[in-house]
């Protein structure tokens, strides 16, 4: 049968070309969309996993209420009223039992390292040019077990961080954007009003602007000292042996009412849903060039069953049965998409390596490799093969059905 | 008796119209029978129904004893492929494939491809075609194809060969031909064969003619010539 359906295939070879461009053309085409979208996509969650951390232990906000004061400034049996009630958030954000999560994290066997933070809102000041911005406080050697912020390091190390003087590693687009040199100076005004001059040693650039333009690092007893809470802490940041566990920790370590625990997933649900947008228009963008294609064949085949009725009248009364017919429409269909398909592959393998070494700019992104992100994960390419064969297999089946059904006696008096 | 038609009946349509009209006969294996008749007379749907490719509204059609209607469809399929050849007016020869790998077809499907080569080159060659061989049907005349139809119809040495009006597309020349080499075929290999004329000339050339008029069996001949029969090979 397969010589049958192979000599057929060849025989018609422009028809057979179209149509195997089709298929071509439709799983090159997922896999050129799906690549883009995956390498963009591969190339955020590696930020969002590896720049900051699997697992953030935060303070939680805490609001004043009515009662706050109650055994403060009162008896336990005396109940306080209020002409003006207090309210609003709480002046410092701190992780109260520190010792406590410290002792936790260290028994845990699925956490690789953990770090403390002290998160700061300041204003820098350079001259006349101010810009609003954050500090984090860290501790250096901790903090390069837990997030790849080293690799990001233009110049200093931050390991120089330690010596807590005013050191401080600003983000490149800051740095840009106040005019700084290295080995200037830089005013950091804090909460309190408290103006603190800090040596600009050193900068960094994750490629994320949000960060690059905002974020300074200085030392965690720094941040402490200028913050004037000596001692305490914002966040804990974890780095996990296994990033899979992070949703299952975060979840486990919820239970403890005084932090916010966030995995990295939690932190960046708002874009992780983007990428299900990103999914499904990508799903239906393929399922749309693939069903073209496969509308090429089952119109194709259509049209070739019904000019070979003569042919196919002569096969059954030679003893061809209904299922070898069958056999031998199915048999092109799905050489056309197994071809197609292998083709496409090959085609979007090349495009895709093409794409990859073409530079681009983005104002949301900006690398320090300005190449675009394209994935080559062998899963897009195994889907894009599989949906070829799946859709010209579906779409040969019904015309090929047709034909095995089709009677030789009914196509004999159809043509006397 | 080797084909046995007893009381066949086929209608068409909605109200059903008879065609063929409580038919009944017997053919012996090895004869060469001719089947006649007008435009209309039903002398095709009855050869249809005798070849198993259709069946008939009632009455019982046995092929060596054998009920048609009551074989498996595989069986019937595997009886068609080893013990019957079909041509047709048209020569229906698949357009892709060479007058060699066309009259190879029904051993594509029995899977005897290797077997069956010398004896597909030996019948070409017996009919002339020993230079046409890898020619597509494009490539060859009206009368040629049809002998590559005839080679096709009896590359498995079959029992019973049926043909719809085989000269019908010809030339008086390749007509007389062909009904030349169906004769000799008869002769030569016992095989019976059951064509449809309404040629006079070519009727009378049959050991058997059996008449139709309006869907009945109007007169049986039997030709006075004493036609040899061969057994089958073995």
């Amino acid at each position: 049968m397969i010589f049958i359906a192979l000599r057929q295939l060849w025989a018609r070879k422009r028809q057979t070309f179209l149509t195997l461009l089709g298929v071509m053309m439709g799983a090159a085409a997922y896999i050129i969309i799906s690549g883009i979208l995956l390498g963009f996509r591969e190339y955020l969650v590696d930020q969002m996993v590896n720049n900051d951390s699997h697992v953030r232990i935060s303070a939680k906000a805490r609001l004043v209420e009515e009662n706050s004061f109650d055994h403060i400034f009162a008896d336990k049996n005396e109940t306080l009223f209020w002409l003006i009630p207090p309210s609003g958030r709480k002046d410092s954000q701190k992780i109260d039992n520190v010792q406590e999560w410290v002792q936790r994290l260290r028994e845990d066997t699925d956490v690789e390292a953990f770090a403390p933070q002290l998160a700061i809102t300041v204003i820098y000041r350079k001259g006349k040019v101010a810009q609003n911005g954050r500090i984090t406080g860290i501790v250096p050697a901790q903090q390069t077990r837990v997030s790849l912020i080293e690799k990001y390091v233009l110049k200093g190390t931050l390991r120089e961080l330690a010596d807590n003087g005013q050191k401080i590693m600003v983000g490149e687009g800051l740095r840009e954007n106040l005019g700084l040199r290295y080995g200037d100076s830089i005013t950091v005004v804090t909460g309190r009003g408290e103006n603190q001059q800090f040596k600009v040693y050193g900068s960094f650039q994750t490629g994320n602007r949000a960060i690059d333009d905002n974020l300074s690092y200085i030392s965690l007893t720094t941040a402490q000292n200028i913050s004037g809470t000596p001692g305490q802490i914002s966040d804990i940041v974890v780095r996990l042996k296994d990033v899979k566990n992070s949703l299952r920790k975060s979840e486990e370590w919820s239970n403890d009412e005084s932090a916010k625990v966030q995995s990295w997933e939690q932190s960046n649900a708002s874009i992780l849903d983007v990428f299900q947008v990103q999914d499904m228009t990508r799903y239906m963008m393929s399922a749309i060039i693939l069903i073209v294609a496969a509308f090429g064949i089952y119109n194709i085949l259509s049209i070739v069953i019904s000019q070979k009725k003569r042919e196919i009248a002569i096969l059954r009364s030679i003893g061809f049965e209904s299922n070898d017919i069958l056999t031998i429409f199915m048999t092109q269909g799905m050489l056309l998409g197994v071809a197609g398909g292998l083709l496409g592959v090959a085609l979007g393998y090349l495009i895709s390596v093409r794409l990859s070494h073409i530079t681009f700019s983005s104002p949301m992104i900006k690398a320090k490799s300005t190449s675009m992100m394209v994935s080559f994960n062998y899963v897009i390419y195994v889907y894009g093969f599989l949906m070829a064969v799946f859709s010209t297999t579906v779409a040969s089946f019904l015309p090929a059905l047709k034909a095995g059904k089709l009677s030789p006696i009914d196509i004999i008096r159809g043509m006397e | 008796m080797s084909i046995r038609v007893e009381n066949v009946i086929k209608s068409f349509g909605d109200p059903p119209v008879q065609i063929i009209k409580n038919v009944s006969f017997d053919l012996v294996d090895g004869e060469f029978v001719a089947l006649t008749g007008k435009s209309g007379s039903g002398k095709s749907t009855l050869l249809y129904m005798v070849s198993s490719l259709d069946n008939p509204t009632s009455g019982k059609i046995t092929l060596q004893n054998q009920d048609i209607a009551s074989m498996k469809t595989g069986d019937l399929h595997r009886f068609r492929n080893k013990h019957m050849g079909f041509i047709f007016q048209y020569h229906y020869l698949l357009p892709e494939f060479t007058a060699l790998e066309n009259v190879l077809m029904p051993a594509i499907k029995a899977g005897t491809v290797s077997q069956k080569r010398p004896e597909a080159i030996e019948l070409l060659k017996r009919f002339d075609l020993g230079n046409r061989m890898e020619s597509l049907p494009s490539q060859l005349s009206g009368g040629e194809s049809q002998r590559v139809a005839i080679a096709r119809a009896l590359i498995m040495n079959p029992q019973y060969i049926f043909a719809d009006e085989p000269t019908g597309s010809l030339d008086s020349a390749n007509a007389l031909n062909v009904m030349q080499i169906f004769r000799e075929i008869n002769e030569s290999t016992g095989c019976a064969i059951i064509y449809v004329t309404h040629d006079e000339d070519f009727a009378a050339m049959a050991q058997k003619q059996i008449q139709l008029v309006d869907g009945k069996i109007s007169a049986i001949k039997t030709s006075k010539k004493t036609i040899r029969k061969n057994s089958r090979p073995a």
